[in-house]
């Protein structure tokens, strides 16, 4: 610091810099107390702050209990699934045929919508187990895929360095991979611990018990008082965002100052092009129903509710209810698909839209980015009843929960891709008189193509599950609520049914977009 | 320190494919390094220089031919600790200080790392970082940190030292400031040194002799001997019989790109 060195800030600067930077918040809350105590919105369907704090203040009795359960629950879920992870992704890394073997578990796991099995694992298990189980496998993708990640980009050089030594494959883990792995695997576990919560508040949704918010969210549903559920809303959202800002927090201060001096160049995280092997292939797909068929006789689950994927076969081709079953299944399926995949359209072109405008208006993204944060913090299982209360029951509701689910994502991803085109490339074809469709056409479209079809890849999953959330909850249509009714009815065959086929679809969609996005990188000449 | 050993280098061939394409990277060729001397391989980019000094350290295996260091196989030699390595690229491990940078090897090598602190310590007062054990890579600056992987590959005591591009990150005038701190380094260790390069005048600078090579297949084309007294002075870099050999030397690389 020398003598005529940056003049500190002095405190009124900062005041006045920090409220530059949040009259957008206070401005929206401002907003949103006048709205809700003018009942502008859906007649009352929003309530105002004070009346949510007050609400609040008089439930206070009840929260501690249910916070609490919610907190059990999906800390142990957030231990289990993160030591499976770890574990899982080093294997992976060392021994990689075990990867491509687990790779249609892992893609299973990753993209199974809760919802879809949180009524069988509460017919199967007892207890914290259900809740603890889904935690653990929201938990689970998200770390093993950032621990293989960051094992594996290690910086060659220094492994090569380490080999000049005589160093092996044992010595580059130790020496390079293991601790260069580190902020990858912490950056997994602050976007895993959000998840953590979401998948408890589920279970405690879709598998009864005495506490949990999911419990008090489900029990406060028919009381009709918008203030409880924005309460409940709203305390899950803090949670969920707690969970991430404590890891944010610890990884930035564990790292700090021995950030790789060189970063990697990021690109879309894609898989890399296996040669087919056929055994391991057939493996791979094979691996989930054997384990299926393992968990469900190591449980001696009794045979009338545990079903093994060949009851399931047989229930939809064989048997005497197939044609009817096979019906039901049908509709329902034509009534989620459709509005699944135009939520995602419109929340993809949405989110096209503003990257490519950004860049144009950063003023107006920044302001608005916060808010979108917010969305995306809070668990979809709150979020629904909210939205339910504001569009109603119909299809508008949950065309708009996918595209809050799509939007945001992708939004992030396209950014990125757009980030990643040098300004002089983006400048280009203005500077040779190019309109400014050309000039998307040219540059914007084909940089960020890829990066949207891994969007699609990552976001079709849970806009499934949002779909399905509202279904059961709020539309009273297609898979949800084929899967809540036949819960009703104690159905065993049709949950089983509809937990494999909204699985299978979540998988469909998956490989569809990883195969779109190959064609496209290879098209581009990259892959 | 431990006396100097020798390289030898013979008859080595090696060809890559990679997408039903054959590249010839090096066909047939030989070099010998006494003991205690400085040489430079210099040649175009994609000419093999690197991969001539992949397999001298056994990361990479050969077609035909051998290498032999002191009286080893490379697996042998380097397991053993008689060589050391710099890259292009400082390759220090973030989260390590520049000390524990240095003794990487030592750890690589299963060897204790206690008993020579104080080793470690003079090395880094040797290339001029006294002072900066404790410091982080990220706080150092481009040069610092080639600095560090200088003082890294001279952590084994080895008796050979491999230096592919150490400094062809760095700009000109910080890499003239290099070379001549690693002239005063290699006369004060006495190891055998084989530079990797594709710049004329650091190789002309350091070397007792700069091998030439050039590329399609990647080869040898003539060995030219460099005859300055040592210690060099950085005037030399404007010394006109300096200057001759940097135009010969240029000649022969030029000449190759219209026969070969």
């Amino acid at each position: 610091m020398s003598a005529e060195g940056a003049r500190y800030p002095s405190t009124a600067d900062r005041v006045l810099a920090a409220a530059r930077r949040l009259w957008p918040v206070v401005l929206l809350l401002t907003l949103w107390e006048v709205a809700g105590l003018m009942n502008w919105v859906a007649g009352g369907a929003l309530p105002s702050p004070s009346e949510i704090a007050y609400r609040y203040w008089l439930d206070w009795g009840d929260y501690p209990r249910h916070i609490r359960a919610t907190l059990i629950a999906s800390g142990a879920g957030f231990l289990i699934g993160n030591a499976i992870a770890v574990a899982a992704g080093l294997m992976f890394v060392l021994v990689p045929v075990t990867g491509r073997i687990a790779r249609g578990l892992n893609i299973a796991i990753f993209a199974l919508p809760p919802i879809a099995i949180a009524p069988i694992l509460a017919l199967t298990l007892e207890g914290m187990a259900p809740r603890v189980v889904l935690a653990t496998l929201g938990v689970y993708f998200v770390t093993m895929q950032a621990t293989v990640t960051g094992l594996q980009q290690f910086d060659s050089r220094a492994g090569d360095l380490v080999r000049a030594y005589g160093g092996g494959d044992a010595a580059v883990m130790r020496f390079v991979q293991i601790r260069g792995a580190i902020p990858a695997i912490l950056s997994g576990f602050r976007v895993a611990a959000p998840n953590a919560v979401l998948g408890a508040i589920l279970a405690e949704f879709g598998g009864g018990g005495r506490w949990g918010l999911g419990t008090y969210l489900l029990g406060s549903l028919g009381r009709g008082d918008p203030a409880r559920l924005w309460g409940i809303g709203l305390t899950a959202t803090a949670i969920s965002g707690l969970s991430y800002a404590v890891f944010a927090i610890l990884s930035a201060r564990m790292l700090g100052r021995t950030r790789a001096v060189n970063l990697n160049p990021a690109a879309p995280p894609s898989e890399a092009r296996q040669p087919l092997n056929i055994p391991v292939m057939a493996a791979s797909i094979a691996l989930p129903f054997v384990l299926w068929w393992v968990t469900l006789w190591a449980l001696q689950a009794p045979r009338m509710i545990g079903k093994t994927p060949w009851d399931v076969i047989e229930y939809l081709f064989f048997s005497a209810q197939s044609a009817q079953a096979q019906e039901r299944l049908i509709a329902a399926l034509m009534q989620t698909l459709p509005i699944t995949l135009a939520g995602m359209a419109a929340g993809m072109a949405f989110a096209f839209a503003l990257a490519v405008s950004s860049r144009l208006t950063p003023g107006f993204t920044r302001a608005f980015l916060p808010v979108a944060l917010v969305t995306q913090t809070m668990p979809l299982v709150a979020l629904t009843p909210l939205l339910v209360l504001i569009l109603g029951r119909g299809t508008a509701v949950t065309l708009w929960i996918t595209i809050s689910v799509t939007f945001f994502p992708a939004y992030v991803m396209i950014a990125q891709g757009l980030a990643q085109v040098p300004r002089a490339a983006l400048e280009l074809p203005r500077a040779y008189g190019a309109t400014a469709w050309r000039e998307l056409r040219l540059v914007a479209i084909p940089a960020s193509a890829p990066w949207a079809m891994a969007a699609v890849r990552l976001t079709a999953p849970r806009a499934l599950l949002g779909v399905m959330i509202a279904e059961w909850l709020a539309t009273g249509r297609g898979l949800g609520n084929l899967l809540n009714q036949s819960r009703g009815y104690m159905d065993f065959n049709m949950i089983w049914t509809v937990a494999l086929a909204s699985v299978l679809i979540a998988v469909a969609f998956y490989q569809l977009a990883l195969w779109i996005e190959r064609l496209i990188m290879i098209r581009m000449g990259g892959g | 320190m431990t006396a100097p050993a020798r390289i030898d280098l013979d008859h080595l061939s090696k060809t890559f494919r990679s997408r039903g394409q054959v590249v010839e990277a090096l066909r047939d060729v030989s070099l010998h390094c006494p003991a205690g001397s400085f040489t430079a391989l210099i040649g175009p980019s994609g000419c093999g220089k690197s991969t001539i000094l992949r397999t001298a350290l056994g990361l990479e295996s050969l077609d035909a031919g051998s290498v032999t260091i002191g009286d080893m196989g490379p697996e042998k030699a380097t397991r053993g600790g008689l060589t050391g390595v710099a890259f292009q690229d400082a390759a220090l491990l973030p989260w390590r200080t520049v000390a524990q940078n240095v003794a990487l090897p030592l750890e690589v090598l299963g060897r204790p790392v206690a008993p020579e602190a104080g080793r470690i310590r003079a090395l880094i007062e040797l290339v001029g970082l006294k002072g900066r054990e404790d410091a982080l890579p990220g706080e150092l600056s481009g040069g610092m940190r080639q600095r560090v992987a200088i003082a890294r590959a001279l952590v084994t005591e080895p008796r050979i030292l491999f230096l592919d591009e150490p400094f062809g990150a760095l700009d000109q005038i910080l890499r003239r400031q290099m070379n001549f701190e690693l002239q005063r380094i290699w006369a004060e260790t006495k190891v055998t040194a084989l530079l990797v390069t594709h710049g004329i005048d650091e190789a002309v600078f350091l070397a007792d002799r700069v091998a030439v090579m050039q590329a399609g297949p990647g080869r040898i084309v003539e060995v030219v001997d460099v005859p300055f007294a040592r210690p060099r002075a950085p005037e030399l870099f404007s010394d006109d019989t300096f200057h001759h050999l940097c135009d010969h030397i240029a000649g022969v690389l030029h000449g190759g790109a219209h026969v070969g």
